[in-house]
């Protein structure tokens, strides 16, 4: 497994806030999911729907992000932009399966 | 005024009521993306094939994924592929067990899955599911069959509910026997005992499925969510 490179790391964390409505883009790590945050369980899937499609277009991979595997972590990837950055760019850089 | 051309995505599409659907929906104008394990059988200007095993996600994500990019929408989600085995419960293989399940609960969750999310984008859509006669009339032999749609029928109604209010309406029918592939290892007598316990005694038509797919996919049925449609006067 190669490591990602800054700037796929960077390009993911663009696409994230792009993808998160304005409002919930404020701060160095806004919050996308859980206690404060402003999305609820059918704007979170309407928000990791929109990333899957802008994720494959900019990779040109078809990702799942509500896989079994972030379900059975003990820290939701999906609780700030960062979490879910480091998620993404960890699926980005697994071999295609 | 020139009719909209809606996208609906129908799976198992190369026999029976899927292809008959299919036919159904190019006929009235509608562009339709259809799939099967096997290669297309239908040929048609605004037909699109994807050969495939609906209970594999990879495979699933990406022919939703690329219909969405080539049409922009999935205006309707119509789950018809299934399979059947006639067999006692206590003599059914494990294996056999494992690919109803696959094929009929599965897939449908999966696509239910994939399309719901690009339909609940758009806060507008149409998913119906296909459940049998077969699950409220307790058919013996039919055990895992029945059992896999009676999965079908709860997720529809869990589904319509999760879906409430998005636009996205969720309803399944539950067609009696219709003289296709899916039927036709099952004997005469055990089509003549069952066709007795339905209030009207004859087989159905792929019509008589189409006629309940467009109630459900009618704009004007947008209260509609979360039934469970048998035809023959089957009561659930």
């Amino acid at each position: 497994m190669s490591k990602p490179t800054l700037t796929t790391a960077e390009s993911v964390r663009r696409l994230i806030l792009a993808t998160l409505p304005e409002r919930d883009r404020a701060g160095a790590n806004p919050v996308i999911f859980g206690p404060g945050a402003d999305l609820d369980s059918l704007g979170l899937v309407n928000f990791l729907s929109d990333l899957e499609y802008r994720l494959a277009a900019e990779f040109g991979r078809e990702l799942v992000l509500a896989s079994e595997r972030t379900m059975s972590r003990t820290r939701s990837p999906f609780r700030d932009v960062d979490s879910l950055a480091a998620y993404v760019v960890e699926l980005l850089g697994e071999e295609k399966r | 005024m020139k009719k909209l051309s809606r996208v609906i995505l129908i799976t198992g599409t190369s026999r029976g009521i899927g292809r008959g659907l299919a036919e159904h929906f190019l006929k009235n104008g509608d562009t339709v993306c259809g799939c099967s394990r096997g290669p297309a059988t239908l040929r048609h200007r605004r037909y699109a094939h994807w050969e495939l095993e609906v209970s594999d996600e990879a495979s699933v994500v990406a022919m939703v994924r690329e219909v969405v990019r080539r049409h922009g929408r999935i205006d309707a989600l119509v789950n018809n592929a299934g399979i059947a085995a006639m067999n006692h419960a206590l003599l059914t293989p494990a294996a056999t067990a494992q690919r109803i399940l696959a094929t009929n609960f599965q897939g449908t969750f999966l696509f239910c899955r994939e399309a719901g999310k690009a339909m609940v984008r758009r806060k507008v859509g149409r998913i119906v599911n296909f459940t049998t006669v077969a699950t409220p009339l307790r058919l013996e032999g039919e055990a895992l069959y029945a059992a896999s749609k009676a999965a079908v029928e709860s997720f529809t109604q869990v589904l319509a509910r999760e879906l409430g209010g998005t636009g996205v309406t969720v309803n399944a029918v539950g067609p009696t026997p219709v003289p296709t592939d899916l039927i036709r290892n099952v004997p005469d007598t055990k089509l003549k005992a069952l066709l007795a316990r339905q209030a009207i005694h004859r087989l159905g038509e792929v019509a008589d499925v189409a006629n309940v797919v467009d109630f459900f996919l009618s704009p004007r049925s947008g209260f509609v969510t979360g039934q469970v449609l048998y035809l023959g006067g089957v009561n659930g």
